[in-house]
């Protein structure tokens, strides 16, 4: 594989006193969709911002393309850049807009006309040209942006947001549609979101950001299945976790005691866990199966529905243990689960848990 | 329905008799003293005339009054969007520490009266005043260079007087555009100062023309500040219009001054309201 098209190396910013990004050290590779995903102040607008050139770290190096570009002015660096209020001006006309990077860049008339042109059919919007940016509807104006930010043969792709300003229906489209044309294009993009969803579903992989670090860097599959912290587990998806210790190891496996009657052995946990340590166990919602009757050969645990709510394509339970803990379960609801009504008994059995570190 | 109607009079009432009153009503009076003829004895004769235009525009002494008032207004107008915008632009960006100090600044000539002003400014500009001290001490200049008493001294405190009228029409202009603007033209190749001029500058138009507006209207209808800063040279429509009404008592004249004055501003006001439409039609 050839050398990365973007390196991080030990980046940090402050803003006063409070450290904003960092140190933080990341690599992307060419062709890469990789998607910068966290809560709002974990400094992933603020990453973006010092690699497109925005803002100066205070430490740290940026590397496009094997050259260190950490001092060189924004124009200099060649990046696409669509912002989450898109920065459209207001002034200028679709056509205006879009051909604002190529008429800096000092590329003839003729070639503006046929690349703009171009760019706007491959977003979607041909025939707007002459339209101001405020007579566009928010879907339009995000595809002006990215023909904007991609017409300039950018050599990285930075989105911060994009999709945020969207409604729900178009915010769904609107991945798909960007994750496709990311691909047809073949440019290395950077992505930043708080949408868990989002990431998922257009990253080839995913960096979770928490207090400027990485939480955790990773295809997506691997970032929920095996999350690295409670924070990776409780920012993606739904889980459940119970607090417990480590009864005894046994290589990638564990046994588990989460009360005096809760107990599980064989769980997947990464090594390194010794006997009493404190830990999570980690349940994902719909990893766990629901009987009516104790199951034959398995260890099941009893358990009564609380509240059962259903959400048309899914059945969610939240279940009264016996050992006291509560369980959130998830099922599809073409099936059986339909019929469970609350107050009844049911047996448990967890598929696939995990055991995450614990501070005591 | 109806009663927010009721609401709606209640609230434009006091202003609406207040300009019927105090504005509308002098004005149309001071119009049509204009129109009757000048009468040494009886202030004026009620027989319709053009005669008092006639003059203004034909005598080269008041002709003379229109051109400088229109030329010290001008540069009055230039100097003060030259030094406010740096100034508007620094205090719209928000972040500097210094926000507060200059803003005090920017306000602070409005808080003494305008007399105190233009009398702070002939200490400054006077033959022993601190800038002629100043250069002489530094043998630069080997005679007191004359600055009082001349158009650049009326310029000068005009330009100070009014610059707070620019800055803020500036300011909210400046402060109302996002900021990802700039840097979005940053990154598509333009540079600091080509990101500047291709979408800062021409998105606070409206600042601009509204701050021009207010200080070519203020400057050319000024008359404290001409008189004792201007000497004998420095003659504008203002000043002409008041010695005509206290001294000379002709107010046929002065109300035909006051009428051109006023036609000259609303000019202004029509050019720039013209001009900053088509510049949004075009673009």
């Amino acid at each position: 594989m050839a050398e990365p098209i973007l390196v991080l190396d030990g980046i940090v910013k402050h803003y006063g006193d409070v450290t904003a990004v960092g140190p933080l050290s990341f690599t992307v590779d060419d062709g890469e969709f990789v998607s910068l995903l966290g809560p709002s102040g974990c400094g992933k607008t603020t990453t973006l911002n010092i690699i497109a050139g925005l803002l100066q770290p205070a430490a740290g190096r940026v590397v496009i393309a094997g050259q260190d570009v950490t001092d060189l002015e924004p124009r200099h660096r060649g990046m696409g850049v669509v912002f989450q209020s898109y920065a459209l001006f207001p002034h200028r006309t679709v056509f205006q807009n879009v051909a604002f990077g190529l008429r800096m860049r000092k590329v003839p008339r003729e070639e503006i006309r046929t690349r703009v042109r171009r760019m706007l059919e491959i977003v979607g919007l041909p025939g707007v040209e002459d339209r101001l940016t405020d007579q566009l509807s928010g879907g339009q104006r995000q595809r002006v942006a990215l023909a904007r930010a991609l017409v300039i043969e950018p050599r990285i792709l930075l989105l911060d947001e994009p999709l945020s300003n969207l409604d729900a229906q178009l915010r769904k489209r609107m991945r798909q549609e960007l994750r496709d044309l990311q691909q047809r294009v073949g440019i290395t993009t950077v992505f930043v979101t708080h949408d868990q969803d989002e990431a998922f579903e257009m990253s080839d992989r995913v960096i979770l950001l928490n207090h400027g670090r990485i939480e955790q860097s990773g295809r997506p599959e691997d970032i929920y299945d095996t999350p690295a912290s409670r924070f990776a587990a409780e920012f993606i998806g739904n889980v459940n976790l119970l607090e417990g210790h480590v009864v005894g190891a046994d290589g990638p496996q564990v046994m588990v005691a989460v009360s005096e009657t809760l107990k599980l052995s064989g769980v997947a946990a990464r090594p390194g866990f010794t006997p009493r340590e404190p830990v999570y166990l980690m349940l994902r919602p719909e990893r766990i199966d629901l009987h009516r009757q104790p199951p034959n050969g398995q260890d099941a645990l009893s358990a009564r529905i609380r509240r059962r709510v259903f959400s048309g394509d899914v059945v969610s339970f939240e279940l009264d243990m016996d050992s006291g803990h509560s369980l959130l379960c998830t099922k599809p609801s073409q099936d059986e689960f339909r019929t469970f009504a609350p107050g009844q008994a049911v047996w448990v059995v967890p598929q696939a848990c995990r055991v995450l570190p614990r501070a005591s | 329905m109806q009663s927010s109607r009721k609401l709606l009079v209640a609230f434009l009432a006091p202003a609406t008799v207040l300009y019927t009153v105090f504005l509308l009503a002098p004005v149309s009076l001071f119009l049509a003293f204009g129109l009757m003829r000048y009468d040494a004895i009886q202030l004026f004769q009620p027989v319709l005339t053009l005669a008092n235009f006639g003059r203004i525009v034909l005598d080269p002494f008041y002709r003379g009054i229109i051109l400088l008032t229109l030329k010290i207004a001008g540069l009055t107008t230039v100097c003060t969007l030259l030094v406010g915008y740096p100034v508007a632009y620094v205090l719209a960006s928000g972040r500097s520490a210094w926000r507060g100090i200059l803003m005090f600044l920017v306000v602070a000539p409005l808080m003494t009266g305008e007399i105190v002003r233009t009398y702070g400014w002939i200490v400054v500009l006077g033959s022993e005043g601190l800038v002629n001290r100043f250069l002489l001490a530094l043998g630069i200049i080997h005679d007191p260079l004359k600055l009082l008493n001349t158009q650049l001294a009326v310029v000068i405190a005009l330009v100070h007087i009014l610059l707070p009228f620019m800055i803020f029409p500036l300011i909210s202009a400046l402060a109302s555009q996002d900021p990802d603007l700039a840097r979005a033209a940053d990154t598509l190749g333009a540079g600091r100062m080509r990101a500047f001029l291709e979408v800062t500058l021409p998105l606070s138009r409206t600042g601009i023309m509204v701050g021009s507006l207010l200080v070519f209207t203020l400057s050319a209808g000024a008359v404290v500040t001409p008189s004792l800063l201007g000497g004998k040279d420095v003659q504008m429509l203002g000043q002409t219009i008041y010695d005509l009404v206290l001294h000379t008592l002709n107010w046929p004249l002065a109300s035909a001054c006051a009428s051109i004055l006023l036609a000259l501003q609303l000019c202004f006001v029509t050019i720039q309201i013209r001009a900053n439409r088509r510049a949004l039609r075009r673009s």
